[in-house]
C-alpha cells in the first residue's frame, strides 16, 4: 500500500518533478558544494603531504591567509589578475561590440558570417593555447613577422619568455577566445531593440553617433551589465591558456590567481595555501554571479 | 552593391579572425625545415601530408580514446540527470524552485581550476583516484550539468504547459507526459545542448591534468600539453597533433553551426 | 442526478486564496458555463475539475465518486484547451487517437471512432495534416475531436473560441451546441462572453474575485440578478446604475434630478438605493415611467441606435432597436415599465 502510494506520487502528483530536480541538485551539491565548502574548511587547515590521507587535520586559524598576504609574489599576482580581468574584458567587449554592430546591418550571409566566429569559443582553450603559442614564438613568429611588415616593431619581441609581455600575451590570446561570446550576446541584445525606436530618432534629427550614443547604449544597459559579469566570471575561470602559454612564467611573470592556486596544490604541494587562495577567488566569484543572476531576473520582471 | 561591400568586409574580419585556425593547419603541412623561414611561408610552398606519421608516433589515437571515453561519461551523466531537472525547473514555480535555479546557476560559474584542490583531497580519501578517469567524469559533470540545465530549460520554456495539460487530460501520468509529448518536442534543443556538452568536456583540462597521473590514461589535452612543453620546438608535430584534435570538433561545428547559434543566444541571457 | 458535486472548494496559492468556498452540482447532461472577468477564478475551478490544480479543501465528485486524489487520467473527463493544445509533433489522425492510444484500445476502434468523430467535425480530409497546416478554425475542431473520440463522461471548455474571429466564433457556438445536443454529455464551458454564455449554456454560474455570485438558468440571470455585479455583467449593454432615494411613500424613487419614478415593490421610506436600469428597456416614445434627458452622443448602426443620454449628472445609456435620428444636445423623453426597474443597496449590492 505504502509502495503502490509511491509510485502514484512519483507518476501522478508533485514528487515526478520535485524528484527529477532533487536528483540534480544532490549531484551538485556532492560535487561542486560540498567541494566549495571543504575548500573554505582546509582555508583554514594545515593541510600538506602528511595530513592529506587524514580527516581530522590541526586547526590553522588565520595563519594561511597571513602566510600568504606575506608572500613577495602576492602582490604582484593579484596585480596580474587585475590586470587580466580588466583588459581581457575591456578589449572583448568592445571588439565583440563592434562586430555585432557591424553584423547587425543587412547584407547576403550575415548570420552565417557571424557564425563562423564562435569556432573560436567551441575550441578547446588549451589547443588555441598551443597555436597562439606558435604564433607568438620569438624567432620564427608569425606575429612579430606581421608586427615588422607593418613597421610597428623593430626587433624580436619575445612575448612568452620577456617578463614584459608575457602577461599581455596570454591576455591577447584570452581576448580572441572571448570575442565570439560576447558578439552573439551583444547581437542578441541589439536585435531586441525594435527598429521603429530608431526611425523615431531618425525623425527627431538624431545622426547615426547620437542614435548610438541616445538609443543604443541606454537600451543595452542591461545586456552589456550581463555580458560584463559573464565576463568576469569567464576570464577567472581561465586555466588551460596560461597553462599551454607561460605556465605563469618568467617568474610569476604572468601568474594569475587561479593559475597559482592550482600550482600550489598540484606542484608545490602547499595545499592550504591553494585553498586559501581558491577560497578568496571563490568568493569574489559568486559575488559577481549573483550581481549577475539579480540584474537579468530584475531585467526579466519588466 | 554596398551589401557585398559589407560582406566582403565581413569575410575579411572573419578571415583576421580564424586566421589562428589557418596557421595551424598551414604549420601542420609544412616540412620541419621550413617552418623556420623567417620571413614565414604563409603558404606552404612544399605541401606534406605527416598527419599518419604524427598519429603514429605519438599513440595520438589512445588519447583521443581517453577523451571521447570521459567526455562520453560527462555527456551521459549530463543528460541523464539534467534533462529532468531541466524541465521540471521550468516548470516550477516558488521559492523553492527559485533557491534550486540559483544554486544551479550559481554552481555553474565554479572555476574548476578552483574547485580541483578540495576535489583532489575528496576524491583521495575516497580511493577515486584509483579511477582517474572516472573521477574526471564525476568532477566535470558538476560543471557541465550546471550549463546543460540553463541552456536545457529555456527549451522546455518554449514548450507550451497546456501541452502537457492536454496530455495528462487525456490519459498521460506525469512521466508519461515527459516522455510521449514534452520530450520529443524538446529534442532539438537537448541534443544541440548535448553536444556543446560534449565539445567542451571533449577539450576539458584542468581535472585530467590533475587527477590522471597514468600516462596512459590521460586525455589528448593533457598529452598535447606535455608535448607542448617538453618538445617546444617541434612545431610541425605539435601543430599536426592539435590539427588532429580539434578536427572533429570543426567538423561538428560546421554541419551544426547555425543550431549552436541559436541554441545559445535563446538559452544564454536567461 | 448530478454529474459533477463541488462542496465547499477552496484553492489557495501561498496567502493568495483562488477559489472562496465554492459549492455546485451540475446535473447529468446539462451545459453549464462558468462565466466571470478574468482573474475571478473561473479557470481555475475548471482546471481543479480536471484534477490539473489540486485543491486547499473540500471534496469534488464525479459520477458519485470523490475524485480530490484521482490523477487527471483516472477522471474521464476531456477538455478542450483556449491555445488548442494539439501535439504539434502529431498528425490530427495521431492528435486525436492519442488518448485511445493510452488506453490501448483494439486499433478498429480508434479508427471508427476517430472516422466518426472527424465526420461529425468535417476534419475527414485534414487526418494526414499536422497542426502547423491548419487554419485556426481548423485546429479548433481537431482540439473538439480529440474530446469527442473519447466519449467521457464529461467535456470541460476552456474559452475554446476566444482566439477565432467574430464570425467563425457565432458559427462554432451554435456547432459546440449542436454536439452537445447530439451527444448528451456533461459539459461545463469556462468563458468571459456573457453572449457565449447566455447563448449556449443551459446553467451559468458567475464567479467574481474567486466567489460564486450567482448560480441559475440564463433568463434567470438577466430577470432576477441576485446583485449588482450579476446585474452589470449579464446583459448587453451593461445594466446603467443611478443613485436614487426611496420616498415617504415607499411606493416611488426620486432620482438626482427630483425625477419620480414606480417602484414594483414597496421599499422602506427614505432608503438610499441604487436604480437599474437596462438600456434595452429605456423607450424612446416615454411612455411607462417618464423620465426627461438630453443627448450627449448618438451612434447608430442602421438596425440599432444606441443614445447616451445625460439626466443632471447621471448618464444613461439607450439601446433602440431601429432607426432613430436625432442630434447631440437635442431633449430625450424616456419612458421605462416600472416592472422593469431594478433596486440594489448600494453598500452590499444585493438586489431589493
Amino acid at each position: 500500500m505504502l509502495q503502490s502510494g509511491l509510485v502514484k506520487y512519483l507518476r501522478d502528483g508533485k514528487g515526478f518533478e520535485g524528484t527529477l530536480i532533487v536528483a540534480a541538485v544532490l549531484y551538485l551539491l556532492v560535487f561542486a558544494a560540498f567541494p566549495l565548502i571543504y575548500t573554505v574548511v582546509m582555508s583554514f587547515q594545515e593541510v600538506d603531504m602528511f595530513t592529506l590521507g587524514t580527516l581530522v587535520r590541526p586547526f590553522a586559524g588565520l595563519t594561511n591567509y597571513t602566510d600568504l598576504f606575506h608572500r613577495p609574489e602576492f602582490a604582484p599576482i593579484v596585480w596580474n589578475t587585475m590586470i587580466f580581468v580588466t583588459l581581457s574584458i575591456a578589449f572583448q567587449l568592445t571588439i565583440g561590440f563592434a562586430l555585432a554592430l557591424f553584423f547587425l546591418q543587412d547584407f547576403p550571409g550575415s548570420t552565417y558570417v557571424r557564425g563562423l566566429f564562435l569556432a573560436g569559443w567551441i575550441l578547446p582553450a588549451l589547443v588555441v593555447g598551443a597555436v597562439w603559442r606558435w604564433i607568438f614564438a620569438g624567432d620564427f613568429g608569425v606575429l612579430n613577422y606581421a608586427l615588422q611588415s607593418l613597421g610597428l616593431i623593430d626587433g624580436q619581441i619575445y612575448w612568452l619568455s620577456d617578463p614584459a609581455y608575457a602577461l599581455y600575451s596570454v591576455i591577447i590570446a584570452n581576448i580572441w577566445l572571448g570575442i565570439p561570446f560576447n558578439m552573439i550576446l551583444l547581437s542578441v541584445g541589439l536585435a531586441g531593440i525594435p527598429g521603429d525606436v530608431y526611425e523615431a530618432a531618425e525623425m527627431d534629427g538624431a545622426n547615426v553617433i547620437q542614435r548610438f550614443l541616445t538609443i543604443t547604449l541606454p537600451m543595452m544597459g542591461p545586456t552589456l551589465g550581463a555580458v560584463v559579469a559573464l565576463g568576469v566570471i569567464f576570464t577567472l575561470q581561465q586555466f588551460d591558456l596560461v597553462a599551454a602559454l607561460t605556465q605563469g612564467g618568467p617568474a610569476n611573470a604572468s601568474n594569475v590567481a587561479q593559475y597559482w592556486s592550482w600550482q600550489m596544490s598540484f606542484q608545490t604541494y602547499e595545499i592550504s595555501g591553494g585553498a586559501t587562495v581558491a577560497t578568496m577567488m571563490i568568493a569574489l566569484v559568486i559575488v559577481v554571479a549573483v550581481i549577475y543572476v539579480r540584474s537579468v531576473q530584475r531585467e526579466q520582471s519588466f | 552593391m554596398k551589401r557585398y561591400l559589407l560582406l566582403a568586409f565581413a569575410l575579411l574580419f572573419a578571415a583576421i579572425y580564424l586566421f589562428p585556425v589557418y596557421w595551424m593547419y598551414a604549420t601542420a603541412l609544412k616540412t620541419s625545415g621550413s617552418i623556420f623561414k623567417y620571413p614565414p611561408e604563409l603558404w606552404p610552398s612544399e605541401p606534406l601530408v605527416q598527419v599518419s606519421r604524427v598519429f603514429a608516433e605519438h599513440d595520438i589515437g589512445r588519447y583521443l580514446w581517453n577523451s571521447l571515453l570521459v567526455a562520453s561519461g560527462i555527456t551521459a551523466i549530463t543528460m541523464l540527470l539534467g534533462t529532468g531537472a531541466a524541465y521540471a525547473l521550468a516548470n516550477a514555480r516558488g521559492a523553492k524552485a527559485n533557491v534550486a535555479l540559483f544554486l544551479v546557476i550559481v554552481l555553474q560559474v565554479l572555476p574548476p581550476s578552483l574547485m580541483v584542490t578540495p576535489l583532489f583531497v575528496a576524491f583521495n580519501h575516497v580511493g577515486l583516484l584509483d579511477y582517474p578517469r572516472t573521477a574526471v567524469v564525476l568532477a566535470t559533470a558538476a560543471k557541465t550539468l550546471a550549463f546543460y540545465i540553463v541552456l536545457c530549460r529555456a527549451t522546455f520554456t518554449q514548450v507550451p504547459r497546456e501541452l502537457k495539460d492536454a496530455a495528462l487530460v487525456d490519459g498521460n501520468s506525469h512521466l508519461g507526459a515527459f516522455f510521449l509529448i514534452i520530450l520529443p518536442l524538446a529534442r532539438n534543443g537537448i541534443l544541440i545542448t548535448s553536444v556543446l556538452v560534449f565539445l567542451q568536456s571533449f577539450g576539458e583540462y584542468v581535472y585530467s591534468r590533475s587527477f590522471i597521473a597514468t600516462r596512459e590514461l590521460q586525455t589528448a589535452t593533457v598529452n598535447l600539453a606535455t608535448y607542448l612543453s617538453a618538445n617546444s620546438a617541434d612545431w610541425v608535430g605539435l601543430m599536426n597533433y592539435a590539427g588532429i584534435y580539434v578536427a572533429p570538433i570543426l567538423i561538428v561545428f560546421i554541419l551544426l553551426q547555425r543550431q549552436i547559434v541559436t541554441g545559445l543566444t535563446s538559452g544564454a541571457l536567461k | 442526478m448530478n454529474q459533477i458535486e463541488i462542496e465547499h472548494l477552496n484553492k489557495n496559492y501561498g496567502s493568495l486564496q483562488a477559489l472562496h468556498d465554492i459549492s455546485l452540482d451540475i446535473p447529468v447532461g446539462a451545459f453549464v458555463a462558468l462565466v466571470g472577468p478574468s482573474g475571478c477564478g473561473k479557470s481555475t475551478l475548471l482546471r481543479t475539475i480536471a484534477g490539473l490544480e489540486t485543491i486547499t479543501s473540500g471534496t469534488i465528485r464525479v459520477a458519485g465518486e470523490v475524485v480530490n486524489d484521482k490523477a487527471p487520467r483516472e477522471r474521464d473527463l476531456a477538455m478542450v484547451f483556449q491555445s488548442y493544445a494539439l501535439y504539434p509533433h502529431m498528425t490530427v489522425e495521431q492528435n486525436m487517437s492519442y488518448s485511445l492510444r493510452l488506453r490501448r484500445r483494439p486499433k478498429a476502434e480508434i479508427d471508427e471512432r476517430v472516422g466518426e468523430a472527424a465526420r461529425i467535425l468535417g476534419l475527414e480530409k485534414l487526418l494526414k495534416r499536422r497542426p502547423k497546416q491548419l487554419s485556426g478554425g481548423q485546429r479548433q475542431r481537431v482540439a473538439m475531436g480529440r474530446a469527442i473520440v473519447r466519449k467521457p463522461k464529461v467535456f470541460l471548455f476552456d474559452e475554446p473560441l476566444s482566439n477565432l474571429d467574430a464570425a467563425l466564433r457565432v458559427q462554432m457556438r451554435s456547432e459546440i451546441r449542436k454536439l452537445h445536443k447530439n451527444l448528451g454529455a456533461t459539459s461545463v464551458y469556462v468563458t468571459h462572453d456573457q453572449i457565449e454564455a447566455m447563448t449556449m449554456a443551459d446553467l451559468i454560474v458567475v464567479l467574481h474575485d474567486g466567489r460564486i455570485e450567482q448560480i441559475g438558468r440564463p433568463l434567470d440571470l438577466y430577470r432576477r440578478p441576485a446583485n449588482r455585479f450579476v446585474a452589470g455583467f449579464i446583459g448587453s449593454p451593461a445594466m446603467n446604475f443611478v443613485p436614487a432615494e426611496v420616498t415617504a411613500d415607499g411606493r416611488t424613487i426620486a432620482i438626482g434630478t427630483g425625477t419620480l419614478l414606480k417602484i414594483p415593490r414597496a421599499q422602506e421610506p427614505g432608503r438610499k438605493v441604487l436604480a437599474g436600469l437596462r438600456p434595452e428597456h429605456l423607450r424612446l416614445d416615454g411612455s411607462g415611467e417618464r423620465l426627461t434627458a438630453t443627448v450627449d452622443i448618438i451612434e447608430g448602426t442602421g438596425s440599432m441606435t444606441f443614445i447616451e443620454a445625460r439626466i443632471g449628472s447621471d448618464l444613461l445609456n439607450v439601446a433602440y432597436a431601429g432607426t432613430y435620428e436625432t442630434e447631440a444636445g437635442a431633449p430625450l423623453t424616456l419612458g421605462i415599465a416600472s416592472d422593469d426597474i431594478y433596486l440594489f443597496d448600494p453598500e452590499t449590492g444585493r438586489a431589493l
